[in-house]
């Protein structure tokens, strides 16, 4: 009976910290990185599904430091490199941060635009109308709603699990190389492995995760709470990405069909796995786009204007919060127009240079995190211990190796 | 924001014309230039060491510098000298002597806890992120004078100042200025390494209780963790109950429940109970070591709540109101509302009761003054006929009041006795709903 009630009461408190880390890890799951999965799936069938567990492991390192970080300070990932790096560093990061959040936008809104015109809805109106949308919700409404509106959204990811299903994968090889690596040891495959982990640990994720700690308000007792919640958000992410590669996998692959785009994704289902599930596809993909679309400008304009020590937050008036809303709306509108007026060849680009940033912009950020996390005045008894520094050090190395060989190869290609 | 409309530049010498000897000479540095500055020993001619930090002692409005943080040439161990060895310091460089002296320990360090760090502007009550810092020396003290805060800080510190001063000068006829705020308004907070953290100082104190509390609770749930627990504890007993009460709930749990107990207690003392239970009630198992600390009369008004659910009249009930026996004359109550406590809110209504405590009715201020002074209230009064048991819940209850355009609706237990009102504030979440039409 006690026990039953220890358990509703720790319950009660997950629930009242619980969201940042699962919104943050399901906008992970975005256009881009819906993309990458199902290349994965589509090129190499169930030989790169081993990749994912180590990427969930490397992901809750990451996060849970950030969230550790809006605890115990109260302050965003942008103002505590302000404060222990100084601004000249933190406005070339903030430079680089909108950089490559701008190349996820766009990156959303053509997901978004490629998975209304498999309903029919054409792009000229998708677009649009979307980032209006988006737009008003964030100026007309506040963050309390917002955060309701994300995690209600969060929910649409089954809509991946299910289209999983109705692939009918073969579960048995699935789940012998989800754990043992068959695949080819070639640059091809090398590329994706490279590509998954750098699209699944991004750099706003950090800024985004920590505000809406220090958001919430979480006091410090309550942190362990706040841990779960990250490690639920990686598990969850982890599981609709394998979903997606089994999908690809289990009809794409089996068919021999290349794509390049989620939108070629969903398309190509239709004639190999039903009309199900690549609807449930593309609507995954057109939620996923959304939802990215919508906290990324959020997250570029927090971080930046936290580093510069402008005025921010969505419960401020505009004249209140001039630079906050004018970054807003720049990242948004650019990242509509851009998707709107580029086609899907002149989109190549732009994402290559977008995500040549990302990889050299996290390892830089990682790096940062990991010297405030040690700082014993900053964190205090919460500071890193020598084992979890070990840890998180080797971890932090791979990342931003594997994030410097990304940047490289996609240079030289 | 204090603009001067003097803008000045760095090392430059206040005075226009040559100063003569009888005045002091006054020259103004921008910190983020003096960082790295070349120190030498007065005997020898190459500098062993460059600038990292100076601290300030609080003592006087505008910081005096009491100790230099330098970074030796040689060696990673950074040395910390006492102001008293400094023999100048100039544009190019800082001369200092061989001194035996203990350096004193500063109230903060400007590199550490105030650049690039968050200070409360106790004039404007808003946090400001500070982009530079200006000093002033003369007869070799340094003083600090400002927090730079605008862009032209940031410029500055990033090299672009001169670009960015002439194309806004060249398109548009646009001089860079500089936005600034007096030491003298400004709170430093992080108390990054020292020991007890900042004292806030005797003056922003006075401000900050000067500031309207539900601006101060602005500037706290903008601060950090420690910062809003340094300067909420800085606050006066009745400040912080004022500003508690306006602050949002999440930040009001982990205020009350990492302060000092003791502290803590005074402050819900000294909050209406409804308010005070409000913040207990999402505290959880630490509320009730609280509500022991507090004095008799509070807690257990502060217990009655609780024990309510907050949903119900009985959660947010008020005893604050004024009561009286309708044996009673009007004069006498006249008399009684002229030394009335500040914390009944409801002042314009008085609630007649018989010996055993029943509700029997309500007079107004306006019905008081109209009678006779020896008219006895029972028979001047207004016989209540709606009232509302403790039970009852708030919805109801913010609908009577919506119904009746009361200020305030009295509740009766079971027996009919008196307990208190609801005011309409109280029940202003639900009674928004009702409002509507």
């Amino acid at each position: 009976m006690t026990r039953w009630k220890n358990f509703k009461a720790h319950l009660a408190l997950f629930a009242m910290v619980v969201g940042p880390g699962i919104i943050t890890a399901n906008v992970d799951n975005d256009a881009g990185g819906i993309a990458t999965y199902s290349v994965a799936g589509a090129t190499f069938g169930y030989s790169l599904l081993w990749v994912l567990a180590p990427t969930c492991f490397l992901l809750v390192l990451v996060q849970e430091m950030c969230s550790r970080m809006g605890v115990v300070t109260g302050k965003g990932l942008s103002a505590l490199i302000r404060e222990r790096f100084g601004l000249g560093v933190s406005f070339y990061l903030m430079i680089a941060l909108f950089f490559t959040n701008l190349g996820n936008v766009i990156a959303d809104f053509a997901g978004l635009a490629a998975s209304a015109e498999i309903f029919g809805l054409h792009r000229m109106w998708a677009v649009p109308i979307g980032s209006f949308l988006l737009w008003h919700m964030v100026i007309k409404g506040s963050y309390r709603t917002i955060e309701r509106v994300f995690f209600v959204a969060c929910v649409f990811y089954v809509a991946y699990l299910i289209s999983g299903f109705l692939a009918h994968p073969d579960w048995k090889t699935a789940a012998y190389q989800s754990v043992v690596p068959t695949n080819p040891w070639t640059g091809a495959s090398f590329y994706m492995i490279v590509g998954i982990v750098g699209t699944t640990i991004a750099p706003w994720m950090q800024f985004y995760q920590q505000a809406s700690v220090v958001e919430k308000g979480i006091p410090l007792k309550h942190y362990r709470y706040s841990k779960w919640d990250t490690i639920a958000g990686a598990i969850v992410v982890t599981i609709v990405c394998y979903f997606i590669v089994l999908a690809c996998a289990a009809t794409l692959h089996k068919e021999g069909i290349m794509i390049e785009t989620a939108g070629d994704a969903a398309k190509a289902l239709k004639p190999a796995a039903g009309n199900y599930c690549a609807g449930l596809f593309a609507f995954g993909l057109m939620s996923a786009s959304l939802f990215g679309a919508a906290i990324l400008p959020i997250s570029t304009a927090t971080s930046i204007c936290e580093a510069m020590g402008w005025e921010r937050g969505v419960n401020r008036k505009f004249t209140e919060a001039p630079q906050y809303y004018s970054l807003y709306t720049v990242v948004l509108f650019a990242g509509a127009v851009v998707a709107l007026v580029t086609s899907n060849k002149m989109l190549v680009p732009i994402m290559l240079f977008s995500q040549v940033v990302n990889g050299v912009l996290l390892p830089v950020i990682i790096f940062f995190m990991l010297r405030i996390t040690s700082d014993k005045s900053i964190m205090g008894e919460y500071a890193n211990s020598r084992l979890f520094n070990i840890v998180a050090w080797s971890g932090a190395f791979i990342t931003a190796a594997i994030s410097i060989i990304m940047v490289v190869m996609t240079l030289l290609q | 924001m204090n603009q001067l409309g003097n803008t000045f530049q760095n090392g430059k010498k206040l005075a226009a014309s040559p100063a003569p000897d009888d005045m002091p000479v006054v020259v103004f540095h921008n910190f983020s230039t003096l960082l790295g500055r070349p120190v030498r020993y007065e005997n020898e001619s190459r500098p062993f060491a460059t600038l990292y930090d100076v601290g300030g002692s609080t003592a006087t409005a505008y910081p005096l510098s009491v100790s230099l943080e330098i970074a030796p040439r040689r060696g990673r161990q950074h040395l910390i000298l006492p102001w008293s060895a400094v023999q100048s310091l100039t544009d190019r460089e800082i001369v200092v002597r061989n001194n035996a002296e203990e350096a004193p320990a500063p109230d903060f360090w400007a590199r550490r806890d105030v650049l690039d760090d968050q200070v409360v502007d106790v004039s404007g009550a808003q946090v400001l992120r500070v982009n530079d810092i200006h000093l002033l020396y003369s007869e070799n003290k340094l003083i600090f004078g400002h927090v730079e805060v605008g862009l032209r800080g940031i410029l500055r510190r990033l090299r672009f100042e001169r670009l960015f001063a002439f194309l806004a000068q060249w398109l548009f006829d646009y001089t860079l200025k500089d936005t600034f705020v007096t030491w003298r308004h400004i709170q430093v907070l992080s108390p990054g390494g020292i020991p007890g953290g900042v004292r806030v100082s005797k003056i922003s104190q006075e401000q900050l209780a000067d500031i309207h509390p539900a601006e101060l609770a602005d500037i706290l749930e903008e601060l950090g963790v420690k910062d809003r627990q340094v300067l909420f504890n800085s606050l006066s007993v009745e400040t912080a109950a004022d500003t508690l009460e306006e602050i949002n709930p999440e930040f009001q749990r982990t205020l009350v429940s990492q302060g000092e107990p003791g502290r803590v207690a005074d402050i819900l003392e000294e909050m209406p109970p409804d308010e005070a239970a409000d913040v207990l009630r999402d505290l959880g198992p630490d509320a009730q070591g609280l509500i022991n600390q507090m004095d008799h009369e509070s807690a257990a008004e502060v217990q009655t709540l609780l024990a309510h659910k907050e949903e119900s009249a009985g959660g947010v009930l008020d005893t604050n109101c004024i009561e009286a026996l309708t044996t009673e004359t009007a004069a006498s109550i006249i008399d009684r509302l002229r030394t009335l406590p500040d914390d009944v809110k409801v002042y314009n209504l008085v609630y007649v009761v018989n010996e055993k405590r029943e509700l029997k009715g309500v007079i107004s201020l306006r019905g008081l003054f109209r009678a006779a002074p020896e008219a006895t209230l029972g028979t001047i009064m207004d016989e209540v006929l709606v009232h509302v048991s403790p039970q009852t819940r708030l919805k109801e209850v913010a609908r009577e009041l919506a119904k009746f355009g009361f200020q305030a609706i009295p509740v009766v237990d079971d027996n009919g006795v008196f307990m208190g009102i609801v005011r309409y504030d109280s029940a202003l979440s639900q009674l928004a709903d009702f409002l509507k039409d």
